[in-house]
């Protein structure tokens, strides 16, 4: 076992474990999205960030990815933290802003405005697709090519890859393709529509019904007392 | 070994090699065989030897003579000059830019003579595919000592105590390293070295390894031993096939020797190095980036811990190290680590290789002890900045390190220090940036280099380079909002923050940096629309129209005149400058200085184009009615340029305007300032009449103070004054004796002379100072009947001087004298008259905050200069002995007024101030910019509107179709320049010397116009599509 100090307070965690692991064992919770359960931990999102270390040392870090360490000092929420995180996530809504799982993390970490062109990419290189395909497949069809602002994520070649078994799983594990929200246009890249507003679809219908469809509830209804889930449909 | 007489050292560096030294070798071996010399005299290809911007470098030994710049042509008269009759060639040596005298020996070059070599010893001494060369200077001695007399902790306690610091930038010290390494367990164990020089403008890992190859594999092995590592890696970018080629032939050199493979030296130590090629990766510069790649991985960062010395190439414990580190431990185990802390500073140790590039005179690789100041690198070894031009900046550690503004350039280099001014050590990478650089540009241009050489994992990294890079490229296109910076601000930070390795940790730097030093800079393309560097394409469409301060279209009319339409030339002067007779002949044409046909070729002739337009319209003598204005009344006090510009603008807008002039002539610097040989009263009268004829009043001999005061004005019903007074009062001297009858203050000369009042000057004349009124009153002085002897006393050199060229040529051209480095100490009188000035000769020392040596009197170098009159002119400044004691207005120390910069308004409401008035002597364009905004502010603050203006990017108003040229105008077009007066006619006579241009001469020389608007032009139309 390890010792180490978690916001605060001294802790153990089994050794090898990483910060994130050790947060959820501790029931802290940490934003992820390159994060997926079962693949292994990439560190590219840069959502998960943690700062470690006092004064001058400390840095932020990637929970995911870094192992806890003999005495580690983590604070998950330094004002270092939340504003690195939000400017993380404000980036992803400027490239994906169709994505809802990039809008509701929006919503959550009240990032109010975004100040850079949207893109509305389909791709926001977080890998999950390629971890997916190689770790849990064992195809390994896709990889990453190019560098810099030019990375893709491809079949080698950009040609029908032999190794695809065409299994769907890259597509079951993206957070930009998938679980596109169906609900009203929003206005500005922002939607921040589903977890900081009424939800549009009671007022727009007399009868409830679901924008969301067969892509699983948005989560507004949650919270009213006079909708219950079984009603819905 | 063969004995030889001399040794001629061919430098066979890239630099070198790239400007033909294989040629030159070639070309000597021939010349010396043919002259029977092959026995006597020995050719050796050495490695770099750093001044790579002077090569092909030959250096001839014992002598020590450094040749530079050779050409094959030379060949044969060096060898007879200097083998065979013992004659060295001076044409052929190296002359320093300041100085006319060549320097035949290398160690007493500045370049050379300040540099300490430790890394870089062999440097242009061996050559570096033989080992022997090697060895007989010490080579493999600490190998040897390390193998047989020191167990793996020694090496390290003497690496530690040496305070080794890692040469790649970070500066983790390497002893530590090493130790960490050396303690973790694990029975196979690798050492890396770094090869992957990526910074652009870097290159002294390169030279390392191309002039001295075994240093970094004697320094290899020795590491390898510490940490009982058996096989070793050298990661060395595939873009360096010399110092590919030379490690790979130093590699086998040593195995053959026993000095790598099994049984190293007899001591059972076995350790092999192979040789990896990297394919060019930024990112692979990063020590696990760089691991991944060497395993055949893609290059990409890894979290680090585990760091390499747990966990490194194939998850066994790993020693990276750069180049130059590497380089440095034979030198620490042979000599001791008593000796390398010796040198340095408290927390930084040894010496460094900066690469010393941009705009600096002597280019090329230096090696400094650690603890050097910054200043002492770019003056005393790079020679200072070429072409008289003014430092801003230096950018150190490439891509992911700062910019280090001048007025920090006392800095020692170290690590902690560089960091503090926001900048880092990185590898050594130093560009030197002039004043033609835009911060905005550079930063620019890092943030493309970083985004594209991102390995794109980290999302903070991909897209904060990509969306800084974004926003700096709307900034540089004129596009840029306020609210800009403090995103840049907040999304540097956060890249910096959130990214995991070091490339996106300092990915930010270039942006923070120059957001540090040069915000004005960033706040001068967003808020104002201009770029003071004159280099952003978008904002300034062509470098002559946007220097201008009154926004003179010069690419159209120089275009009209080009078709041969003078006419429609002449309009689009007249357009934009009422006072175009004036500008034509007496402007400094900061037009010119930024011209692009001046950069590697001689700019174009603008003003003087500016004249034939004029000169060679038909529409010019048209007159029209005068205007009857309607409006408030605005009084402006003083008819220089700027008052007449102020009035002309404020007339057209149907204000009526009232010019106030103090003396009996209007024009104001212009008619009493500048003499009737450079600006005649005729083309001045011209040009006052147009400014009468838009409808303003010009009264003479109206002074402030003596005949009206402000409240007057007021009263009398004006609703705004503008003070344009100009400065028309000479400094004083300081010196003793100044207030003795013949001594002269410049403007009081001129301004008698040019009324023809009697000057009371007599035959020999001196005049202190440097600047335009100290010429134009020596020339002026020079025409006078009396005068038979005209001397200029300036204390610094001509490179200093303060005045235009153009004009310090003519005055030598007629005959005036001008003693250079000479300070005047005393005025020596007899009978209570001048009879001289005793002086005092100077040299230049320190470079000052200016940027320019200081000059030092040397003691004893007095003497005198016999004189009858000495005129002084120093420097001007405002008369304001108008204003009554009690006056409210907020002045400088300097007499001139303080205005908001923007509106030109003073401290007391109505009232304006411009031009020298607010400036101290400058230039006559610059007053009548003031004037034209003066006019502006005034009628916005008449029409009780907020003074605003609004700001946009330089652009033409009509389209000039281009030119076509044929082939043969093309090669043969040559800068025209202007008819002068022959020096011999222009004694005596106060006649006009510039004649101007011919017709057919400016038609030609207005076809050489590069036409720069039309580039942005193109771009604009796309981009509205």
């Amino acid at each position: 076992m390890i010792n180490f100090i978690l916001n605060g307070l001294e802790v153990q965690i089994q050794e090898g474990s990483t910060i994130l692991e050790a947060c959820k064992f501790y029931g802290i919770e940490i934003p992820t999205f390159c994060y997926y359960e079962g693949l292994s931990p990439y560190g590219g999102c840069r959502l998960c960030l943690v700062e470690i270390d006092k004064g001058e040392n400390s840095k932020l870090v990637s929970s995911c990815t870094y192992p806890v360490e003999e005495g580690l000092i983590v604070r998950t929420n330094t004002k270092r933290v939340v504003n690195a995180r939000k400017m993380m996530i404000e980036l992803l809504v400027s490239i994906c802003p169709q994505s809802k799982t990039i809008q509701d993390l929006a919503s959550k970490f009240h990032v109010t405005s975004v100040r850079f062109p949207a893109r509305h990419e389909d791709c926001v290189l977080c890998g999950r697709c390629v971890r997916m395909c190689k770790e849990q497949m064992q195809g390994g069809a896709i990889g990453f090519t190019n560098r810099g602002n030019k990375k893709k994520i491809e079949t080698p070649f950009n040609i029908k890859s032999e190794e695809c078994r065409l299994c769907g799983g890259c597509i079951y594990v993206c957070p930009a393709c998938q679980l596109r929200c169906q609900g009203p246009d929003a206005m500005t890249d922002l939607c921040s529509g589903c977890l900081s507003l009424e939800p549009t679809c009671i007022e727009a219908h007399e009868d409830y019904q679901c924008w969301m469809a067969t892509t699983g509830d948005c989560g507004t209804c949650e919270g009213r007392p006079d909708q219950k889930k079984s009603d819905k449909r | 070994m063969k004995q030889y007489r001399t040794h001629l050292l061919v430098c066979a560096g890239t630099g070198c090699v790239a400007a033909g030294s294989f040629e030159i070798k070639t070309t000597l071996e021939k010349e010396i065989t043919k002259r029977k010399l092959q026995n006597e005299v020995a050719i050796i290809s050495t490695g770099c030897n750093g001044f790579c911007e002077r090569g092909p470098i030959v250096v001839v030994q014992p002598d020590g003579i450094f040749y530079q710049r050779l050409k094959r042509e030379d060949i044969p008269l060096l060898v007879e000059e200097h083998l065979i009759k013992g004659r060295p060639v001076k044409k052929l040596m190296y002359v320093p830019p300041t100085e006319a005298a060549p320097i035949p020996r290398m160690m007493d070059i500045g370049f050379f003579k300040h540099q300490r070599l430790i890394v870089l010893r062999n440097r242009g001494r061996i050559d570096p595919e033989n080992i022997d060369e090697y060895i007989a200077f010490d080579g493999y001695r600490a190998l040897e000592k390390a193998l047989t007399d020191m167990t793996p902790e020694d090496i390290i306690k003497e690496v530690k105590d040496a305070g080794l610091r890692g040469r790649g930038g970070a500066g983790f010290p390497t002893g530590l390293k090493w130790e960490l390494c050396h303690k973790t367990a694990g029975n196979s164990k690798y050492v890396v070295c770094n090869a992957d020089e990526g910074d652009p403008g870097a290159f002294m890992d390169r030279s390392i390894l191309e002039a001295d190859p075994h240093a970094v594999l004697e320094g290899m092995i020795i590491g390898a031993r510490a940490i009982e590592a058996a096989k070793g890696f050298i990661y060395v970018r595939t873009e360096y096939p010399l110092a590919l080629r030379r490690i790979k032939i130093a590699i086998e050199q040593a195995e053959e020797y026993g000095l790598l493979g099994k049984n190293v030296l007899h001591t059972g130590f076995d350790f092999s190095i192979e040789v990896k090629r990297g394919a060019g990766a930024f990112v692979s510069g990063e020590e696990t980036s760089l691991l991944a790649a060497i395993e055949g991985k893609i290059g990409i960062p890894k979290q680090r811990p585990p760091y390499p010395v747990k966990q490194g190439l194939w998850r066994k414990p790993t020693n990276i190290n750069n180049v130059e580190t590497w380089a440095n431990v034979p030198h620490i185990i042979l000599r001791g680590a008593d000796w390398y802390s010796a040198i340095g500073t408290e927390g930084s140790k040894g010496t460094k290789i900066f690469s010393l590039v941009g705009k600096i005179s002597n280019t090329g690789l230096v090696e400094v002890p650690m603890g050097i100041t910054m200043k002492d690198i770019i003056y005393e070894i790079g020679g200072g900045i070429p072409n008289n031009k003014k430092i801003k900046a230096v950018q150190t550690g490439g891509p992911s390190g700062g910019c280090i503004p001048e007025n920090l350039l006392d800095l020692t280099i170290d690590y902690e220090s560089l960091k503090q001014a926001g900048s880092m050590m990185g590898s050594g990478g130093m560009i030197v940036m002039d004043e033609d650089t835009c911060m905005v540009d550079v930063a620019k241009y890092f943030m493309n280099f970083l985004r594209d050489e991102s390995c794109g994992k980290c999302l903070s990294c991909r897209e904060g380079t990509q969306r800084i890079w974004e926003i700096l490229d709307k900034i540089t296109k004129g596009r840029g909002r306020p609210e800009d910076i403090p995103l840049l601000e907040e999304l540097a930070v956060a890249t910096k923050d959130a990214s995991m390795c070091g490339l996106g940790q300092t990915a930010a730097n270039p942006v923070l940096s120059t957001l540090r030093y040069f915000r004005d800079e960033y706040q001068a393309h967003i808020k104002y629309k201009r770029c003071p560097a004159v280099v952003c394409k978008h904002i300034i469409s062509s470098p002559c129209q946007h220097t201008c301060p009154i926004d003179t279209e010069a690419p159209q009319y120089i275009a009209y005149i080009a078709h041969g339409q003078f006419d429609k030339a002449y309009d689009i002067i007249l357009k934009d400058n009422p006072l175009l007779n004036i500008c034509a002949r007496v402007c400094h044409h900061p037009c010119e200085t930024k011209c692009r046909a001046g950069q590697g070729g001689k700019p174009i002739s603008i003003r003087a184009l500016k004249r034939a337009a004029i000169e060679h319209s038909s529409t010019r003598k048209r007159t029209s009615k005068r205007r009857k204005p309607s409006g408030a009344k605005v009084a402006i006090i003083g008819s220089g340029p700027s008052g007449l510009m102020a009035a002309h603008d404020l007339a057209c807008r149907g204000y009526a305007s009232t010019v106030f002039e103090a003396l009996p002539v209007a024009g104001g610097m212009l008619a009493v300032g500048i003499p009737a040989y450079r600006l005649p009263k005729k083309a001045l009268k011209e040009d006052i009449d147009r400014v009468v004829r838009a409808g303003a009043e010009v009264m003479t001999n109206q002074k402030l103070g003596r005949d009206f005061t402000l409240d007057q004005l007021f009263k009398q019903g004006y609703k705004a004054v503008y003070i344009a007074i100009g400065a028309h009062k000479s400094i004083k001297l300081g010196i003793p004796n100044e207030d003795t009858a013949g001594v002269v203050p410049a403007m009081e000369f001129l301004t008698k002379q040019s009324l023809s009042e009697k000057t009371n000057i007599g035959a020999r004349i001196g005049v202190i100072g440097g600047g335009n009124s100290a010429v134009d009153a020596a020339r002026a002085a020079n025409r006078l009947p009396q005068v038979d002897d005209v001397t200029i006393i300036y204390r610094r050199t001509r490179n200093e001087m303060p005045a235009y060229a153009e004009e310090i040529e003519a005055a030598l051209e007629e005959g005036i004298n001008i003693q250079f480095l000479t300070a005047p100490t005393e005025i020596v009188m007899k009978d209570g008259r001048v009879a001289g000035v005793k002086c005092t000769r100077m040299e230049l020392g320190a470079v000052d905050q200016s940027g320019r040596r200081r000059p030092i009197p040397i003691k004893g170098s007095e003497s005198v200069f016999e004189l009858d009159t000495l005129i002084s002119a120093i420097s001007e400044q405002p008369d304001i002995s108008f204003l009554k004691k009690d006056h409210n207005f907020e002045i400088t120390g300097w007499n001139t007024f303080v205005v908001n910069e923007e509106t030109l308004a003073t401290n007391i409401p109505g009232v304006f101030a411009g031009g020298d008035a607010i400036r101290g002597p400058s230039s006559v364009i610059d007053a009548m910019a003031d004037g034209k905004k003066a006019a502006k502010a005034i009628d916005q603050y008449l029409s009780d509107k907020e003074i605003k203006f609004e700001y946009r990017v330089t652009r033409p108003s009509i389209y000039v179709e281009p030119v076509k040229l044929t082939v043969k105008e093309t090669l043969e077009s040559t800068r025209q320049v202007t008819w002068k007066l022959d020096p011999r006619k222009r004694a005596k006579n106060f006649n006009e010397v510039d004649l101007g241009l011919k017709k057919s001469a400016a038609i030609k020389e207005a076809k050489r116009c590069l036409r720069c608007d039309l580039e942005v032009r193109d771009e604009d139309e796309k981009e509205q599509k």
